[in-house]
């Protein structure tokens, strides 16, 4: 086939030169005229040449209406309009254009080589991948050796895990009981949420809960923040995720990189307005989503049920909540629901598990010192949500917010290692999740005055030297980095994530262009203008990495150092437990201090089968208070 | 759905430049602004104040989460 390439501008002539090369690599024979003709010049090269089709350009935007009005009238009368195939294009053309001019199409800037070829041998399917994208479900994490590298991290880390073990060995909680009720009552239904909704709940699972949640369930008393969504809502919802659904053409960011994975959390209050915002994710390329539940939650004994809004931050979880939320994902989006660091932990878990969710997320540590949960307490329940998450094979990540309270880095990365050696030795899969952040320990330590690579590059490899887990920061990237306005807060974003894509990561959380306003809940376009900028970032990098300067080694081995001195800290002390009481993996001075929230409420169980409530000593801080710092 | 606004997700943001001699002047206009076009239930989200005048970004919200959503009205 013959093709004709007729640029209609006086210079520019860019655009069909490109063509020109992508269509003669597919074997086609064009002739591209060069600039600055006249209309009728092209008929009669059309002519002169025997072409079978004709593209015709016109980058320049003003007129284009009236200028291709003038090429059909002169093509026709040349006779060429009715012999040749004729297609327009430019930034200004449209398809809808071309039609209302009977030229046979239109392409516009964004116009792949893909479609034009498509076009030219009339089949669509030689497009299809483009027109009609499918993205997969990535295996995540990524392939690791999910082994601690460093000898000495080793030692302790082993040691401090053996400890925990035992320590948790004969020991129960009501959130443990709960989610054993749970599970249970699961298994009988079969996962269905209608017939779990429709199930009476037992006095067995009340008698774990706190007044909130029985007047809930026997008084039908919801609290002050929170009210049901009626099940007209719940259809009219489903019927607009399905439009949603019917025009979702996929997108992926990387540009050729096959990681990091992009993440965005949601948690808006309401699970409706939180699949809304996830379908505009999806549609904007994120690869998943983490649900995040609000702060009551967390210091509550059990959980609610039914389809529940709540008006502050953080989405309520309950089964008919994740439900609504899971049917809305798209097949290829992994789902995180977090469970870590209240006292509804291993239940979270199981309702997670039940769902598919494809993981959780789960910190003792920062629960207990950052989260307001009794670090006895969620030690009992990390436990044994982790071994939920290895029942329903769900990787857990291990987030270290505890930086944004003040902690330094080399605590919160201690207590990250162990977290991810304890969920080994019970085989599950952790994920590290350092937060790259301008937090309050590297403010007042002037760690990235000079820039924010440095720093992030130094706590990335310190991680890298002395374990090999996937990583993923978070939660979100550049945390404390953003500001109000939009450009400021997009472009910290996208370039926290270039870092994260030189550094190797397996992933990144990212958030919106609404992160740092606070007077207001996070807008389904704040979520676009971030993703948006994060997609040009890995296209302005492509493969090509970020370089920090040799400050980072330095303080990586500062970092490393640290790190191994908090672990000997923690293994010499009586217990994890007491360790995390006395504050070895931060304390008051750091701005955290141990949780209340379930204090007291573990439970020893004896070889007897007899209960025992386990009271701590009062004076237990100031026992333990004589090792670790 | 009845109208364009209904259709919102969650808000309207606005995003402009006034002239102006201070930041308080700056907000000032802004509120006028937002009451001419309707809207008098707004937030500031960001604004910057410097040489001729301010960069701004106002929002509207038409949808909080937890409320009767427009756009799931028939």
């Amino acid at each position: 086939m013959k093709i004709l390439l007729a640029p209609l501008d006086p210079v520019h002539d860019a655009g069909l030169k490109l063509i020109r090369r992508k269509l003669e690599a597919l074997g086609y024979h064009c002739v591209l005229l060069p600039p600055d003709i006249t209309v009728e010049e092209i008929g009669e090269a059309a002519l002169a040449e025997k072409v079978d089709m004709i593209f015709v350009g016109r980058t320049v935007g003003y007129g284009v209406e009236q200028l291709f009005r003038r090429v059909r009238h002169v093509l026709t009368v040349q006779g060429v309009f009715s012999k040749v195939r004729i297609a327009i294009g430019g930034m200004a053309v449209t398809t809808e254009l071309a039609q209302s001019l009977g030229f046979e199409a239109g392409y516009g800037p964004h116009t792949t080589i893909e479609e034009i070829h498509a076009l030219i041998e009339r089949n669509p399917e030689l497009a299809r991948h483009i027109t009609h994208p499918v993205k997969h479900k990535p295996k995540f994490p990524f392939p690791h050796e999910n082994t601690i590298k460093d000898s000495t991290t080793q030692k302790y880390l082993d040691e401090i895990v053996d400890g925990i073990l035992d320590w948790t060995s004969n020991k129960t909680s009501p959130g443990v009981v709960r989610a054993r009720i749970t599970e249970s009552q699961l298994r009988g239904v079969h996962g269905s949420v209608e017939s779990y909704t429709a199930l009476p709940f037992t006095r067995d699972y009340l008698a774990q809960c706190d007044e909130a949640v029985v007047d809930f369930f026997q008084k039908n008393i919801c609290p002050p923040s929170v009210r049901q969504i009626t099940q007209q809502e719940v259809d009219a919802y489903n019927h607009r995720i399905g439009i949603a659904k019917k025009h979702f053409h996929p997108r992926v960011l990387q540009h050729g990189r096959r990681k990091p994975l992009v993440f965005v959390q949601y948690g808006t209050g309401c699970p409706m307005m939180d699949g809304m915002h996830i379908k505009v994710a999806e549609s904007w390329g994120a690869d998943g989503v983490l649900h995040f539940d609000p702060a009551w939650g967390a210091r509550t004994e059990g959980l609610m049920d039914g389809f529940l809004a709540n008006v502050e931050d953080g989405t309520p979880v309950t089964y008919a909540n994740l439900s609504l939320i899971k049917r809305s994902l798209d097949a290829a989006t992994l789902w995180t629901v977090r469970a870590h660091r209240g006292l509804n932990t291993p239940e979270i878990a199981v309702l997670s598990g039940f769902l598919g969710a494809d993981l959780t997320k789960i910190n003792i540590v920062y629960g207990s010192i950052c989260g307001g949960t009794d670090p006895a307490r969620l030690t009992v329940d990390g436990v044994d949500a982790i071994r939920i998450a290895v029942r329903y094979h769900m990787p857990f990540d291990i987030p270290t917010n505890e930086e944004l309270a003040g902690v330094p880095p080399h605590k919160a990365f201690a207590g990250m290692l162990i977290m991810a050696q304890l969920g080994r030795r019970l085989g599950a899969q952790p994920i590290l999740k350092p937060l790259l952040c301008h937090g309050p320990y590297i403010m007042v330590n002037e760690l990235m005055e000079q820039n924010y690579v440095d720093y992030n590059f130094a706590k990335i490899r310190a991680l890298q030297t002395l374990a090999d887990f996937p990583i993923w920061p978070g939660e979100p990237i550049g945390f404390m980095t953003h500001s109000e306005e939009k450009e400021q807060s997009a472009t910290t974003t996208s370039l926290h994530v270039a870092m994260c894509s030189t550094l190797g990561v397996d992933a990144v959380t990212a958030a919106s262009t609404d992160e740092a306003f606070s007077r207001g809940s996070i807008t389904s376009a704040g979520r676009v203008g971030a993703l948006r900028s994060i997609e040009e970032a890995f296209r302005f990098f492509g493969q090509t990495d970020i370089a920090p300067s040799a400050k980072a080694n330095e303080w990586t081995e500062a970092l490393v150092a640290g790190i191994n001195q908090t672990l000997k800290a923690v293994a010499e002390a009586p217990s994890f437990v007491e360790a995390v009481y006395a504050g070895v993996l931060g304390n008051k001075a750091d701005g955290v201090y141990p949780g209340r929230a379930g204090r007291n409420s573990v439970i020893a169980t004896e070889p007897s089968g007899v209960e025992v409530p386990i009271e701590l000593p009062a004076d237990l801080a100031h026992r333990v208070s004589t090792f670790g710092e | 759905m009845t109208t364009a606004r209904d259709t919102i997700v969650d808000a309207l943001d606005i995003e402009s430049f006034v002239l102006c001699e201070s930041e308080k002047e700056a907000r000032e206009l802004v509120g006028k602004l937002m009451q001419s076009l309707g809207l008098s239930r707004f937030v500031i989200v960001s604004l910057d104040f410097n040489g001729p005048g301010a960069h701004f970004r106002v929002r509207a919200y038409t949808n909080k989460p937890g409320d009767n959503y427009t756009w799931l009205k028939e």
